[in-house]
């Protein structure tokens, strides 16, 4: 009598814990599977073009999605693994579109020597403005970049270098003297974005990683650890700016074209942002899933025009109600119950 | 040189609140330290102000005879000064096994070689890696290396905070409250950590503590103070039948 409400009570604690543990895992890394499932969907992408569906533009559609997911991967590094919050890499994505755009435009470089060019840039910029932002903390650093990314604008619509709202016009994209055209861009972009996933996860299971995740959940324990909060938080907004500056430098060549009419908005910012935080900002995938989200829907819902933004709105509200950690978590979470499940088990066999 | 770090005159006041009066103390190499004094008698404002984590308006911390006061708390890591907190401060959402080598960070080496995977920083990491787990089992905490922190019991939890202090091969430990909160089981557990920490690693150890019959028994020597200020010091003997610690503890009567 007695044995079988213990042995229910005992079922409910377990899946209370079960579920509990799933919900405390929002901001664990997923090492082996979150790799795999990145590389799968680089596999993915690496394929898109020779499936029959996608012809003409829909590539250069496939391309811009790239540039949004290695965005997405700088500001990831900030918002996920540091817990910085930028509402400003908009700018950062300017400042690598022109610097790539006048470097090609007027030193005829090559178009990969314009993307290093662009991190670098970008990277330095970055570097000297988190000294200034991180004096700063919590919303009012997010108000700070925001700051930033209006100062870009200005500058861009402002100084007769960036020639305005005319933009600058592009000539074909170059590599290695060989006009690449769509599918060399296309390529182009999946490498520079393979190269950059393995980048951040090198960076992120590395004792430098540890220190940001260290800042993120504690600060007084990271610092009683011996962690620089300083060089520690100006080194991810750096390694955040420099990736964020290469995807403005693909940003520009995809249409061979910088305006300032482009640039000087924000809504660049926010679609970073937003494509993290629906993908996920501490997992590898995150940054896939939320720069396919954000570049797609309005492509899905193209009768609904400048409503598309209401619903992008509405798809944040939920994935932040439903799945704050991104809908990439949820994806990962059966592997997550798995390991816990068979941990739990092996600690069990260990009393037994 | 016997000491190991040394105060002077420390002054920390919040607004008109005079937290700390000109506080001094020693701590020598290899022994064990206890400070106490009643509720808010700042012993916890000293003990950051000695790990560099409160700025202090007036007075001197020395650390193996140097003057440290413009270093910020990381140096103090590197230079083998290592903390707990009294309310506990950990990574909780990461696993045992993280919380510990975060702890080892100051063994790292520099950020860039690390972030870049060369093949001397993936020796460090595994050697990182190596000396958390020998921690883990010192302390006993090999079966939740790979659990969350945050949903360890609240003993295990010091345990963690301990075991990220010693991660970073500290030559002297500042413990706050180690054993506030705890059952007298896991006192009594925390209590012979103490004492291996010191016997066996050779660490010296500064402790801060509530709990009057730990801090007798562990104690080398001890300090007390009381409103701020310097009230007693001596071997725990000495401090016991000291007429004024036992009345700033129990309170003197008064005459009517």
């Amino acid at each position: 009598m007695t044995e079988a409400p213990a042995k229910m009570t005992a079922t409910v604690v377990a899946e209370f814990a079960e579920r509990r543990e799933a919900v405390n895992s929002l901001k664990r890394r997923y090492l082996r599977q979150d790799f795999i499932a990145a590389a799968v969907l680089l596999a993915i992408a690496l394929l898109t073009p020779t499936l029959p569906i996608v012809k003409g533009w829909m590539l250069s559609q496939a391309s811009l999605v790239i540039i949004y997911v290695i965005a997405a991967m700088g500001v990831a590094i900030l918002v996920g693994y540091t817990g910085l919050v930028s509402v400003g890499h908009g700018g950062f994505l300017a400042i690598g579109a022109y610097t790539s755009a006048l470097l090609t435009k007027h030193f005829g470089v090559d178009m990969i020597i314009g993307m290093i060019a662009a991190m670098f840039v970008s990277a330095f910029i970055g570097a000297l403005l988190a000294l200034v932002f991180l004096r700063l903390s919590g919303a009012f650093m997010a108000i700070g970049t925001l700051g930033f990314a209006f100062f870009v604008g200005t500058i861009v619509n402002n100084v007769p270098l960036f020639e305005g709202r005319d933009g600058i016009l592009l000539d074909d994209n170059v590599i290695l003297g060989i006009k690449i055209g769509d599918f060399g861009f296309y390529y182009t972009s999946i490498i520079s974005l393979a190269l950059i996933t393995l980048f951040v996860y090198c960076v992120v299971n590395s004792g430098t990683g540890r220190a940001f995740m260290a800042l993120r959940d504690s600060e007084n324990a990271a610092m009683a650890s011996g962690v620089n909060r300083l060089l520690y938080r100006v080194l991810a907004f750096t390694i955040s700016a420099g990736i964020t500056g290469i995807a403005g430098a693909l940003n520009a060549h995809i249409v061979n074209y910088v305006s300032a009419e482009v640039y000087a908005d924000i809504w660049y910012s926010v679609d970073i942002l937003m494509a993290v935080v629906v993908g996920g900002a501490a997992i590898l995938i995150g940054p896939y899933l939320g720069g396919f989200f954000v570049v797609m829907l309005p492509f899905f819902f193209e009768q609904l025009a400048d409503f598309s933004f209401i619903l992008k709105g509405v798809v944040l509200i939920i994935v932040l109600r439903f799945a704050p950690a991104g809908i990439g978590e949820i994806l990962l979470r059966p592997f997550q119950i798995a390991r816990s499940r068979k941990l739990r088990a092996a600690a069990g066999s260990k009393v037994d | 040189m016997d000491e190991y770090l040394r105060c002077q005159d420390i002054l920390v006041s919040f607004g008109g609140v005079v937290a700390c009066n000109k506080l001094s103390l020693t701590v020598p190499r290899g022994k064990i330290v206890g400070l106490i004094g009643p509720n808010g008698a700042g012993k916890t404002t000293l003990f950051n102000a000695l790990t560099r984590f409160q700025s202090y308006d007036s007075g001197n911390v020395y650390y193996e005879g140097r003057p440290v006061d413009n270093r910020k708390p990381h140096h103090m890591v590197h230079m083998g000064m290592a903390r707990t907190f009294q309310n506990i401060n950990l990574f909780r959402d990461q696993t045992t096994l993280q919380n510990i080598m975060t702890g080892a960070h100051s063994l790292m080496g520099d950020p860039f070689s690390a972030m870049y995977w060369l093949p001397a920083a993936r020796r460090r990491e595994h050697e990182i890696k190596e000396r958390a787990i020998e921690i883990a089992e010192m302390l006993s905490l090999t079966t939740e290396l790979e659990n969350e922190v945050g949903n360890l019991p609240y003993g295990y939890q010091k345990r963690v905070e301990l075991a990220r202090a010693l991660a970073s091969k500290p030559s002297i430990l500042l413990l706050d409250e180690p054993v506030a909160g705890c059952n007298d089981d896991e006192t009594r557990e925390l209590k012979e950590l103490v004492f291996k920490v010191n016997r066996e690693m050779g660490v010296s150890i500064l402790l801060v503590e509530h709990d009057m019959s730990m801090v007798m028994q562990v104690c080398d020597y001890i300090y007390v103070i009381n409103f701020g200020a310097n009230l007693a010091e001596g071997i725990p003997d000495e401090v016991r039948a000291n007429p004024e610690v036992i009345a700033a503890y129990l309170g003197v009567e008064d005459d009517e």
